[in-house]
């Protein structure tokens, strides 16, 4: 309860600064205008040539952004693990298929030189 | 019909309308003005830093998108070279909180209130940067937590952390005034 009164006066104090802007910062801002009022005002800048689309897009990685590349590697490495292609890999007959593959030209590239015996 | 808000101006400054931005300017000048103030506790600052604030609306306005408030980007612009100018000269709190004293009080509570005020523009002050901008933002510019995100570039959740935090600072600070002191009125 004593807490929840501190609070309510904290916040009357703070708020109580939150006055109508001071005459000195009317003042100043009198004095702005007028020097505004009295320069010429600069070229605005105008968009490029660039379609406004490309100048609007946010590199800035956001929360969703990355919480979606995350679940996209995620789910590749799911599958990589434990998909369709990881159980094929696993049976038989690829066995068979990846030794078959294993028995290719590049083991006679290996053995020594017939007549010779020199190894390449 | 009434006045046009600060969105429709800003469509016509962005066309090049100079009476547009006559019309646009004074109406943020004087509470910008008050914030520049505040924030680097110097009125010329202030003053240099509002005047360059609205030369970059005019020149950027072309560029601006009604995806947010008008004061909100603004607040931004002023904030920003706030922080730019502190980086280059330390910040000095304010002696004084700068209000107009209240005729309708008598002198004594009138200087009790006068030194409440500037414990409590000094505890202000005392704050971290991000935490004094927070509190200078919600309480006295009277933005929503929503904009006040926008002008910090931070998020909602954020925002209510620093006030969080801000306001546990100024209640070791200021114990003695809440303590003693029985609401201000």
């Amino acid at each position: 309860m004593k807490r929840m009164n501190e609070t309510d006066r904290m916040d009357a104090l703070l708020a109580r600064r939150a006055a109508d802007p001071a005459e000195a910062d009317a003042a100043s801002a009198a004095r702005v205008l007028a020097n505004l009022a009295n320069v010429p005002l600069p070229r605005q800048r105008r968009g490029s040539l660039w379609p406004s689309v490309l100048l609007d897009f946010d590199f800035a990685p956001a929360w969703p952004r990355v919480a979606a590349l995350a679940g996209a590697a995620a789910l590749g490495c799911a599958l990589g693990f434990f998909g369709p292609a990881a159980r094929l890999t696993e049976s038989p007959g690829w066995t068979v298929a990846a030794a078959q593959a294993a028995d290719s030209d590049f083991g006679a590239v290996a053995e020594p030189e017939l007549l010779t015996g020199v190894r390449p | 019909m009434g006045d046009p808000s600060d969105e429709d101006l800003m469509r016509r400054v962005a066309a090049g309308d100079e009476r547009a931005f006559a019309l646009l300017a004074p109406r943020h000048a004087a509470r910008a003005i008050g914030l520049a103030r505040r924030l680097t506790g110097n009125s010329a600052d202030a003053e240099e830093i509002v005047q360059e604030a609205l030369l970059r609306v005019w020149i950027n306005a072309p560029r601006w998108r009604a995806q947010a408030q008008f004061r909100t980007w603004f607040y931004r612009i002023v904030v920003n070279l706030c922080l730019n100018r502190r980086r280059r000269a330390p910040f000095s709190p304010l002696t004084e909180a700068g209000d107009p004293p209240d005729p309708s009080l008598d002198p004594a509570a009138r200087l009790e209130r006068d030194e409440t005020d500037r414990q409590v523009a000094a505890a202000v002050a005392n704050l971290p940067a991000r935490q004094r901008l927070v509190i200078m933002l919600t309480y006295e510019e009277g933005l929503s937590n929503a904009d006040a995100a926008a002008v910090l570039d931070s998020s909602v959740s954020g925002v209510e952390a620093l006030l969080v935090r801000a306001k546990r600072g100024l209640r070791e600070k200021l114990r003695s005034v809440l303590d003693g002191n029985d609401g201000g009125e």
